[in-house]
């Protein structure tokens, strides 16, 4: 099993969303502080789910999404995008960008681990 | 579900405070630069985008662990923040203050939080920042607004990642922060090219042919632009960078916590002290003089290392006074009237503290000063003064004293019009001619405005009430002094407020602390002096003659004097001297604050441990005779 990718500028946020999923994504975890970080992690290794918030530095996370979905390799991967925008407007804006599931911060370390689970389950 | 959460975000509580902080120095810095933008002009992108940033992160990682007001506040600047990038709000004077005011409060409770103390109150910050973000945009242009492109060659440079180059240490952040080192990077994409990732940067800057020979060693495609292609204006900047490298931003909650370390010394000491005093009678004079030196020479350190850890948190008065240019620049614009200003002393350093505190106060005096005081050109050529009024504000520092001087040339105060003012809203004056100490009194009454409420100057909410009460609250002293050549207040502050000198008073058989920060002077009263003075006694002094108030008969404790001991407080005309049975020394005293409002009790400012376990109260004398002196005061006037 590859490795999942965390991409978020908090790096408490991001312990905690490696905390939350250490049962599940059992190939480990590579992280990102931003989104070019993110695709530079993504060219150079193979990742199963990414899990992404939207507020970075560089690069909006849905045009990191966007981006995701144009690339051949890459486009089926399973992307959480994890957010505080709670509003029809974001979550309508990264289902369109492809996002697989839209989760609200603050989130539970449980509902994280059993949505990645049924991500990844679905695989094929 | 939320309990779960709770017992999880525990195990990242130190991530959680690490993460916070380092945001709030950003923040802090990032605000300094708000300080250097003329308020007229748009505030810097990249400057907005980064503190939106900051403060967003922060609503996160807070909502994470449940700090509930630390999200809602990040929350609310993150709004303001977004109103001002959009450009549907402009950066005002009042909204740095409340922005700088909402970082304050969110450190506090973010300390709260983690010394498990009650968190304070957030609804006023709140309210204040929704306030700004409610302020119609004035004429200034939207911040993020296209600022002219440097007149510099652009470039596209390509970078494809790759495992070898990531081994030499090349990836894209180290791209990044190259291109930052020669220029300004304009915009960064990922791009699929064949299957593989690449980035692209659009650059502008001037590149040698020696840096641009070493990229291409390092695997990037350098390119240059046509000079007329089109380059996004979003340009995505590298922060200011930080000052010089001899400089450490330190977390003031650090500084604080030093403060209370070594306040907790002091009182160790002074416990050895009274212990070392106990045992004086069994030791030989020989040792006992070693004992004794050794233990002055510590209490010699321990000052030397309070005044050296005091000293870090002092920063130059001329960061209180930075905005003041702008005030009196925006108030005469729409007056007509026209001011000069005089800044002095704004190298004298002051605690971080009080920065904070008096800035609301000192910009109030100004406006004060500018919509009030001075008369147009016209008038003032009529009363022959030049035309131009002066406003002076001076920083000095006296020993332990802070003193802050607002000064006008103009009209000075209508007294009859305050009596007048202060009679209309029910207050007992006298006829005119007032002391300046009672007039200083009307116009700080609460309530009191000799203006339309509508009126900018009123200081948006801070009225002179409450300039006299954030001066008091710090242990200062406000007076006035006003002539139809100016008006001048005078402010006095302490310096510090954790450590001070005190004089320990007794009281039958209750101590206090006394500091001596509020004290003029001590006098030894002899009973047979004093005469009354219809309810009131006086003791002679100076020739004159001071109202006396005895402790005793304000906390109720039977007095025990053969002779008294009196504290002057107040100058001149206001003077109140404060009867004790004795004053047994002085001493350096840890000021601990009663936050509790329930146990707050006029005059008494907080508790302090003398060494031997027993809580002391500490007085502010001042506060003390706040109502009383006043009343004694006017009871003398009466009688005479």
């Amino acid at each position: 099993m590859e490795r999942t990718l965390v991409v978020d500028d908090s790096p408490t946020i991001r312990r905690m969303v490696m905390a939350s999923l250490r049962e599940v994504c059992l190939g480990g975890f590579l992280e990102a502080a931003s989104g070019l970080e993110a695709c530079e992690k993504l060219a150079l290794s193979p990742v199963s789910l990414i899990v992404l918030d939207l507020n970075m530095p560089d690069m909006h996370g849905l045009e990191l999404l966007a981006f995701v979905r144009r690339h051949p390799a890459l486009k089926s991967l399973p992307v959480i995008v994890l957010t505080t925008r709670a509003d029809q407007e974001s979550r309508g804006a990264a289902a369109a960008a492809g996002a697989s599931l839209y989760l609200t911060k603050p989130f539970t370390p449980q509902h994280l681990a059993e949505q990645a689970r049924g991500l990844l389950e679905a695989k094929p | 579900m939320n309990d779960d959460r709770d017992t999880f975000a525990a195990e990242f509580m130190d991530d959680y405070y690490a993460e916070c902080s380092e945001h709030l120095a950003n923040v802090r810095r990032l605000l300094l630069q708000f300080d250097a933008v003329e308020t007229a002009q748009p505030a810097p992108p990249h400057v907005i985008d980064e503190l939106f940033r900051s403060f967003h992160s922060i609503k996160g990682v807070s909502g994470m662990v449940s700090l509930r007001e630390a999200e809602a506040l990040a929350h609310h600047m993150e709004d303001l923040l977004r109103a001002l990038r959009r450009g549907e709000t402009s950066l005002t004077a009042e909204g740095v203050d409340a922005i700088a005011a909402g970082v304050d409060l969110l450190e506090r409770v973010i300390a709260a939080r983690r010394e498990a103390r009650p968190l304070p109150a957030i609804d006023a910050a709140v309210q204040r920042l929704e306030r700004v973000l409610q302020e119609p945009r004035d004429a200034g242009k939207p911040a993020g607004s296209p600022s002219a492109l440097p007149d510099e060659p652009a470039w596209r440079i390509t970078f494809t990642p790759s495992p070898a180059l990531l081994e030499r240490g090349i990836n894209v952040d180290r791209v990044r922060e190259r291109l930052r080192e020669h220029g300004a990077i304009t915009s960064a994409t990922p791009r699929v090219a064949g299957g593989a990732i690449a980035f692209e940067f659009l650059f502008t800057g001037a590149l040698d042919a020696a840096t641009a020979a070493a990229w291409r060693e390092d695997g990037l495609g350098i390119e240059p632009l046509e000079a007329r292609e089109a380059v996004p204006v979003e340009a995505i900047e590298a922060a200011a960078q930080a000052g010089p490298s001899h400089v450490v931003r330190v977390d003031l909650t650090r500084l604080d916590e030093l403060m209370r370390m070594i306040g907790e010394l002091v009182i160790s000491r002074a416990r050895l002290e009274s212990a070392l005093a106990a045992v004086e009678r069994h030791v030989p004079p020989v040792e006992w003089r070693a004992v004794q030196e050794n233990a002055q020479t510590i209490e010699r350190q321990l000052r030397d290392l309070r005044e050296g850890v005091m000293r870090v948190r002092l920063v130059p008065v001329g960061e209180l006074l930075r905005r003041v240019p702008f005030v009196v620049r925006d108030l005469t614009r729409e007056s007509g009237k026209r001011v000069r200003l005089d800044l002095r002393g704004q190298g004298t350093e002051i605690d971080k503290f009080l920065i904070e505190r008096m800035l609301d106060p000192v910009l109030h005096l100004v406006r004060n000063a500018v919509s009030h005081a001075f008369e147009t050109a016209d008038e003032r050529i009529a009363a022959g003064k030049s035309p131009e009024g002066t406003l002076t504000l001076a920083a000095s520092s006296l020993g332990d004293l802070v003193i802050l001087e607002v000064a006008d040339d103009g009209r000075g105060i209508d007294e009859p019009a305050v009596v007048a003012r202060a009679r209309a809203i029910g207050l007992d004056v006298p006829d005119p001619p007032l002391d300046r100490a009672r007039l200083l009194e009307l116009i700080c009454a609460p309530g009191f405005s000799t203006r339309d409420e509508t009126d900018r100057a009123s200081g948006r909410g801070v009225g002179m009430a409450v300039v006299k009460t954030t001066v008091e609250d710090l242990n200062g002293h406000i007076s006035l002094e006003t002539s139809r050549e100016g008006t001048r207040f005078v402010i006095e502050l302490p310096l510090t407020l954790a450590i001070t000198d005190a004089l320990i008073a007794h009281v039958g058989d209750r101590m206090f602390a006394v500091p001596q920060t509020g004290v003029r002077e001590v006098i030894a009263i002899d009973p047979a002096s004093l005469r009354r003075v219809d309810r009131y006694e006086v003791a002679p002094f100076r020739g004159g003659s001071l109202p006396i108030v005895r402790l005793s008969d304000l906390f109720g404790v039977e007095s025990r004097a053969v002779g008294l001991h009196a504290f002057v407080i107040g100058a001149g005309a206001e003077a109140v001297g404060v009867a004790v049975d004795r004053i047994s020394g002085q001493r350096e005293i840890v000021v601990r604050g009663m936050d509790d409002s329930l146990i707050r009790v006029a005059g008494v400012t907080g508790a302090t441990d003398l060494g031997d376990g027993r809580a002391v109260l500490i007085l502010d004398l001042a506060g003390l005779l706040r109502q009383r002196g006043a009343r004694i005061a006017r009871g003398l006037e009466a009688a005479s």
